[in-house]
């Protein structure tokens, strides 16, 4: 008897989350402002997809997710804004499809999916996609992609190759890190931080302009700047991470560049204990914390934007890489939701051109990645392990 | 002197979260079930208390907040960890397999009831609960600085849990039971001990301080939860071994673990550890070693329950 009861309400939890499940994703609606996460095939009702829920059709413009979703506040995100308003300004159907896993085999699916639904257009966020896309792009030659962060090649990286179907769209991090760099310097900062996550390319760039910029604002005022660097390996918020930023704080450190995904979130966690400041990466991380006096982000909308306008209106320059910088208004500060007391826009704007104009030259060699092939005058950096 | 109760204050950070999860999994493995899902119910004792800092944020705040939110971490670790009550002793299922299977289970549920909820699986909390300094008692030399300042509640919640542990195991009728039917579940049976309402107590206790410790793990760490409590879950369970399934030495042992994880962590912070030039993954090693030697040296009379793991079969005695 009492199995028997169990046994029932066990089905009821399960019939009952399933509806809450079905319910949740058809009913949501785009109140929640800024991250509107709807899949819209224009014209039609709202519906979520997943990859294998294509039965309604498809869309023109496609875009795959990497291992995150869509609202990730991050690449997906920014990219998924960038398609929509494209396709939301010209009427052109649009959606998203989520591989099962992220895996090459899968990604290469998922992408098959896409365009068995009609995609002309792929859009791809994340160097996940290097190889998936090196292997799509001969199958569907007849099919546009746009690959974000990365550039194609094979799996063992022998060979390189982006025929002219595929435009893939690389960062200059570290003008994006110089602009932080040198921002928390003219700030009146001089015990600066920077951890980042894993030693990726992408990270490395964003730290050792981060550094140069700092030197370059510390050589135009003559001061000399302390700066900790560190590399926590991971892109969790742990608590390894958070004491360590804490004991940064503690022993001078003013503000710290949280450059590696949730590890931002550990630093801000310690500077809201210690009362000192943080700057955010990749996009505006100011609603995070109190302690964000800025963000160095990457302005991935305009981006994917300009690249499904360029496929439309016949400009499409593929079978190259675009690589954007500061020259393209690709990457830069967040500076409307910037905390900064004395460095104002005007400053901004001043280095910004200047930056735009060659007038700095950023060692981003990405080989070493210990700032140990860095010559600097004025900043003293100290690597810790 | 500035450093050493820097130090202190961090390892608290660390120490507090493994002592009660830890004790947790003491409760569950003393009844003789073994409890790896501590992982899986920290992440959701986490999960739903940190969804109530998220909703309550604006109209909220201090103590008071915290204190339901742990009440909520308890309770959900507790319900959570029935489904393993349930599997382990009713079922008598595997006790590793449907650990491994909350463990599984808890970070996808995070995830999909958050994105439900908020869109996102992030979910942010604006953490108000720090205690910069205790009245009066944070002004006591040496003591007040130790440990009454750049605290939290929890920290004294996690000492008093401790105490509660050491009387509920050792001197009352209930934790001679549960002891029992951790070493011979036949023999407390064969004496009037409902071994199935002693497993099952023990499971849910382990499940509400598993919970409230994914909760203490969180606050202090960052200023959203993800989903996960970076194996912090299973880093309890080695403290649990380490410290032999009784609570002082599960004390000591979290203790150890927090002291070696904060240095690991702060130490390039520190001018003095800074200039010995050690590497930080030594610091970080240490603690696994140590467990290691400790497993090597104590395995041949290890305090182990006796009967943890196999499921109670009435037949049998």
């Amino acid at each position: 008897m009492k199995k028997r009861l169990l046994s029932s309400i066990l089905c009821a939890a399960v019939v009952s989350s399933m509806l809450m499940g079905c319910g949740g994703t058809s009913q949501e609606t785009p109140a929640s402002g800024t991250t509107d996460t709807e899949t819209t095939d224009t014209g039609e009702e709202p519906q979520a997809a997943d990859s294998g829920t294509t039965s309604d059709g498809g869309a023109e413009l496609a875009l795959v997710t990497d291992l995150g979703t869509i609202d990730d506040k991050s690449f997906n995100q920014g990219s998924w804004e960038g398609l929509k308003k494209y396709g939301d300004e010209n009427s052109i159907s649009y959606k998203y499809y989520q591989p099962q896993e992220g895996t090459t085999s899968s990604y290469v699916e998922t992408i098959g999916l896409a365009i068995e639904g009609g995609a002309k257009l792929v859009v791809c966020p994340g160097f996940l996609f290097e190889e998936p896309i090196y292997i799509v792009q001969d199958e569907y030659p007849d099919v546009t992609f746009i690959l974000i962060d990365g550039e194609p090649h094979n799996a063992d990286n022998s060979d390189r190759k982006t025929n002219t179907n595929v435009l893939p769209i690389l960062f200059q991090e570290d003008q994006a890190g110089f602009l932080a760099g040198y921002a928390a310097v003219k700030e009146g900062y001089t015990n600066l931080g920077f951890m980042g996550g894993m030693a990726v390319p992408a990270v490395i760039r964003y730290g050792y302009g981060y550094i140069q910029g700092a030197e370059a604002a510390a050589k135009e005022m003559n001061v000399p700047v302390t700066l900790t660097y560190h590399y926590t390996g991971n892109f969790d918020a742990t608590p390894e991470a958070k004491a360590m930023a804490a004991s940064w704080y503690k022993n001078g450190t003013e503000v710290i560049f949280g450059c590696g995904g949730a590890v931002g979130n550990s630093v801000m966690a310690a500077a809201e204990e210690a009362g000192a400041k943080v700057i955010g990466v990749d996009v505006d991380q100011s609603s995070e914390s109190e302690t964000v006096i800025t963000s160095a982000v990457k302005l991935l909308s305009n981006s994917v934007y300009d690249g499904v306008k360029s496929y439309y209106d016949g400009s499409f320059k593929g079978g190259a890489t675009a690589v954007l910088t500061v020259e393209n208004n690709g990457l830069g500060l967040s500076m409307e939701s910037s905390k900064f007391e004395t460095f104002t826009q005007e400053d901004y704007d001043a280095v910004y051109a200047k930056l735009a104009g060659g007038e700095f030259t950023i060692n981003n060699s990405i080989e070493d990645g210990t700032t140990k092939d860095l010559t600097l005058e004025k900043v003293t950096v100290s690597f810790v392990e | 002197m500035n450093v050493l109760y820097f130090i202190f204050q961090q390892t608290m950070f660390f120490t507090i979260p493994l002592l009660l999860v830890a004790l947790g999994g003491m409760f569950s493995e003393r009844s003789g079930i073994i409890n790896i899902a501590l992982e899986g119910i920290m992440t959701m004792g986490a999960f739903t208390s940190v969804v109530f800092l998220n909703r309550t944020g604006g109209v909220m705040g201090g103590q008071g907040q915290l204190l339901i939110a742990i009440l909520i971490a308890m309770g959900t670790g507790a319900l959570f960890s029935l489904l393993h009550a349930y599997a382990a002793v009713n079922m008598k299922a595997d006790q590793v397999i449907s650990g491994t299977a909350l463990n599984m289970l808890a970070p996808a549920f995070a995830i999909f009831i958050g994105r439900i909820l908020n869109g996102v699986q992030q979910v942010q909390f604006n953490n108000t609960f720090r205690i910069e300094s205790v009245p009066i008692l944070g002004k006591i030399p040496l003591f007040g600085p130790l440990f009454f300042q750049n605290t939290y509640i929890t920290t004294y919640l996690g000492f008093l849990i401790l105490g509660l542990s050491i009387l509920v195991l050792y001197k009352t009728r209930f934790g001679l039971r549960l002891r029992a039917c951790g070493e011979h579940p036949q023999a407390a049976d064969s004496a009037g001990v409902n071994v199935y309402r002693m497993q099952y107590c023990g499971v849910i206790i382990s499940g509400a301080l598993s919970g409230l410790g994914g909760l203490v793990f969180v606050v202090p760490t960052s200023t959203n939860f993800n989903a996960t409590v970076s194996g912090y879950g299973f880093l309890a369970l080695a403290v649990l071994i380490f410290g032999q399934w009784k609570p002082i030495k599960i004390l000591y042992a979290s203790l150890f673990f927090g002291l070696m994880k904060a240095i690991a962590a702060a130490y390039s912070g520190i001018p003095f550890l800074n200039h010995l030039g050690i590497s930080s993954n030594l610091y970080k090693m240490i603690p696994y070693i140590a467990t290691l030697i400790v497993l090597i040296f104590t395995s041949k009379n290890s305090q182990a329950p006796r009967a943890e793991g196999i499921p109670y079969d009435k037949g049998a005695r």
